[in-house]
């Protein structure tokens, strides 16, 4: 009993005003179900491999949808180009008759950018539904020359012998955006070790191949517990709750603008029809009020970005966020 | 808790019909998914994913794992028969596998396949069994350098063991390197020689380019000799590997099973390097490897091993280090994170009903799996009597499924035709197809750890030289180019 009240507590803290609204959400849904709509599977598009963070997300989520709504969900990769693929294929080929559901992150919003040379924008992909962000975490090891020490120190190392400290990063993504703030604000050097994504750079944190690794709580934490590796910073405005005792790196450094922060959310092709726009969000905005799917997604180590669990003023703020990426680049020159 | 206890624990777990019935049914859909082009196990694993929701977590893992060691060894049925690998891991196996199809041994072959399946994963599993912790801390110092020279000896094996004329042979190793730079560069993400083409900027699809290259060129070139009215020109001669088999294979076997092992274990390593490598190794120390692609058995046991082996080998740093060295194994550490559980290295002490029941349910699925390949064997092999004018609409369309289920992706079958184009006109002109396959498999780790190396390095290219496994590595690669030209003097 008590426990239940505790999930239900958690659930309305996480999503106050959307489950503010009263009544069973299945009646709810079906109050908002489109005539003939759908006749078939609706297609959540992941554009990464199965398996990974973005994956295990939308198959939690489509599991929890079926659950809410009664419709059939198949999830399905669509990967290439490090999402590339996948994201124009959602842009500028899926059919807009609300059968494709983008489950996406803000990774999104790069590629739109800096890659899609014009053939996209990001605008051409609706935001329906919030899901949960997971920051970038520095990680650091737990042996070796570098072991107990800080964000700060290893900074300072890199400025006092630059290019000696190896980071492993992501190329042309927030991994490597986030050095570049922390070298263009302390005059560090680092060495850049370029990996494929950022488990692969904890692979060669706990094999001494980097000094330091970036990487999401759920592809370190098991390293973590045995004490092989060690978080050290979170880029993410406020500590974790499940990381209290690691500072943002805002605390670490002295600022206020290492954040770096996969949000994750759904999208529809602009072009789909309003009702089923309509439909389709709230049948996963139904979901994310279930507690169990909440404790799912808390078990990963995410969080919920109260910007964004608001359903009313989600998409204007994931345009906010957005446009202060796109500022990001301008400012650093990668946008002209 | 020692390693037999842990045993004993595991094949407590695991005997329940249950999890018996779920490793048997994970056997039998991975055979299946193995034998279908085109559905490879990354697929199937992220198809049945849900699946695994409603299970316990044991009775889960142990389906996906057999699954993928499973597709291991169905993946060399139409490889052998039609020259269409029916996952990546079993490309190589096409290059001679095939061609004893045609001498009419393809029993012998999938004989070979199957049994050299078995013998490396039971290896592997007795391996994981006694020292998966401690190898795991070690394979995971296996850094880009090591990975580096590793590649480098793999691409000079090859060029070392090409037949025929050494020029041809370059010129398709650079081919295959050009090929696999199409697409986003790995380091710095930067579009390449793509002309503005969303979908080139994905890269050329592995499998698309072997099932044109193998499987489409194979029909083309069949159909020209209308005369002929099935694949195989000899009678089909006995069904089981005879005695000079066994003896041209039980090496092959047994350094496929290290080999594939190791190149498990390693980060980015995996079936499918695993499986190039072993076939260039074999052709590089065999006393013949002229007999190389004209349907030398030890090319078919070798590689065939390498990829099982190397399926045991990559589950271990999952398990014992929570950290996965491919796509396949992180899709696995995914199914266990949905179920809550998060491997690492206190993984072992904390669940050690989860890890030896997964560990004890691959030697059960290896038996599983023997005793269903087998007897396939016999019926498999009947299906060459089938007409050519009745197979080949088949192989085709075994081909285009194959090619778009894997990505869904209308380009690549596009892809697919031109290089089966590409692959018939390099065959009329005898070029070798080998060489560049194993390039364009080798290419992209070969280019990024290369990259790695020389960014994590303060001093440039001495990192090669500064850790003792590189070195050791590509001394060996200097002494095989350095008898390449020797032999190129002489003749």
């Amino acid at each position: 009993m008590k426990s239940a009240i505790a999930l239900a507590l958690l659930s309305a803290l996480l999503a106050t005003p959307a489950a503010a609204q009263s009544g069973d959400p299945k009646a709810e849904l079906a109050k908002l179900k489109p005539k003939d709509f759908p006749t078939g599977p609706i297609e959540y598009t992941v554009v990464y491999p199965a398996g990974g963070g973005m994956d295990v997300t939308a198959r939690l989520l489509a599991k929890y949808v079926e659950k809410w709504s009664g419709d059939k969900i198949v999830v399905n990769n669509r990967t290439g180009g490090a999402g590339m693929v996948g994201h124009a294929y959602l842009a500028t080929q899926a059919k807009p008759d609300g059968y494709t559901v983008g489950v996406v992150a803000n990774l999104l919003w790069g590629d739109a950018m800096l890659r899609a040379q014009g053939r996209w924008a990001y605008t051409d992909l609706e935001p329906i539904a919030y899901l949960n962000s997971d920051p970038l975490v520095w990680v650091g090891p737990t042996d070796g020359p570098y072991k107990g020490m800080s964000v700060k120190q290893i900074v300072q190392i890199a400025k006092d012998k630059p290019n000696t400290v190896r980071v492993a990063t992501v190329p042309g993504s927030m991994w490597e955006y986030i050095l570049d703030q922390v070298e263009a604000n302390s005059g560090a050097k680092f060495l850049r070790v370029p990996f494929q994504g950022g488990g692969a750079g904890i692979n060669a944190l706990a094999g001494g191949n980097v000094d330091i690794a970036q990487g999401f709580f759920s592809e370190f934490r098991g390293l973590a517990d045995a004490g092989k590796v060690a978080p050290l910073g979170v880029a993410a405005p406020e500590r974790l709750s499940f990381l209290k005792d690691t500072p943002t790196m805002n605390e670490a450094l002295g600022g206020n603008e290492y954040q770096w922060i996969i949000i994750r959310f759904a999208v529809v092709p602009k072009g789909t029809p309003a009702d089923r726009k309509a439909y389709l969000g709230a049948a996963i905005n139904a979901a994310m009020r279930d507690p169990e799917l909440v404790a799912e997604y808390l078990k990963a180590g995410v969080y919920f970005d109260p910007k964004l669990t608001d359903p009313a003023r989600m998409e204007a703020n994931l345009k906010a966020y957005a446009e202060a990426e796109r500022e990001f680049y301008q400012k650093t020159g990668r946008l002209k | 808790m020692d390693a037999v206890g842990g045993l004993l624990t595991g094949f407590g777990v695991i005997l329940t019909p249950e999890n018996l019935y779920l490793c048997f049914l994970g056997s039998l859909i991975g055979t299946l998914v193995g034998v279908l082009p085109g559905v490879g196990p990354l697929a199937a694993l992220a198809l049945l994913l849900p699946i695994t929701f409603t299970l316990t977590p044991v009775g889960g893992m142990v389906m996906l794992a057999s699954i993928f060691y499973g597709a291991m060894y169905g993946g060399s049925t139409t490889s052998i028969l039609l020259n269409i690998p029916g996952e990546a891991a079993s490309v190589v196996t096409c290059f001679d596998g095939h061609q004893m199809a045609k001498q009419g041994r393809a029993g012998a072959a999938l004989g070979i396949a199957a049994i050299g399946s078995f013998v490396a994963g039971t290896l592997g599993v007795i391996v994981m069994t006694f020292f998966a912790p401690a190898i795991a801390a070690v394979a995971i110092r296996f850094g880009p350098p090591e990975n580096f020279a590793l590649m480098v000896l793999g691409v000079i094996c090859t060029l070392y063991m090409i037949g025929g004329s050494l020029v041809k042979g370059v010129l398709m190793v650079a081919l295959g390197f050009l090929t696999a730079a199409i697409g986003i560069d790995v380091v710095n993400g930067r579009e390449r020689f793509t002309f503005g083409s969303i979908d080139l900027s994905a890269g050329i699809e592995l499998l698309a380019v072997v099932i044109g290259l193998f499987g489409v060129t194979e029909v083309l070139s069949n159909v020209e000799r209308i005369v002929k009215s099935t694949v195989v020109t000899d009678r089909i001669r006995g069904l089981w590997p005879t005695l000079a088999d066994w003896r041209a294979s039980w090496r092959p076997m047994l350094r496929g099973s290290g080999l594939g092992f190791f190149l498990g274990l390693v980060p980015g390593g995996g079936p499918v390097t695993a499986s190039f490598m072993s076939y260039a190794l074999e052709k590089r120390i065999s006393a013949h490897p002229e007999r190389f692609g004209k349907g030398a058995i030890e090319g078919v046991a070798g590689p065939e091993s390498a990829n099982n082996a190397a399926v045991a080998g990559s589950i271990i740093p999952v398990l014992s280090l929570g950290i996965p060295g491919n796509p396949v194994t992180a899709l696995l550490l995914g199914a266990l994170v949905i179920q809550g559980i998060q491997p690492g290295p206190l993984f072992i002490a904390q669940r050690p009903d989860l890890f030896w029941g997964i560990v004890a349910s691959m030697y059960v699925g290896n038996v599983f799996l023997l005793l269903l390949n087998l007897p396939l064997v016999g019926l498999w092999a009947q299906l060459l009597r089938i007409p050519y004018r009745v197979l080949f609409p088949i192989v085709l369309l075994l081909s285009v499924v194959g090619t778009y289920s894997a990505n869904k992706n209308v380009f690549d079958l596009w892809v697919m035709l031109g290089f089966g184009l590409l692959g018939y006109v390099l065959h009329k002109l005898e070029y070798d197809l080998a060489p560049f396959v194993i390039a364009l498999v080798l290419a992209p780790l070969l280019e990024q750890s290369l990259r790695q190396s020389l960014a994590m390095s303060p001093d440039g290219a001495m990192i090669f030289l500064q850790r003792p496994g590189t070195a050791l590595m590509l001394t060996a690669c200097a002494v095989l180019v350095a008898l390449m030209f020797r032999r190129a003097k002489k003749s």
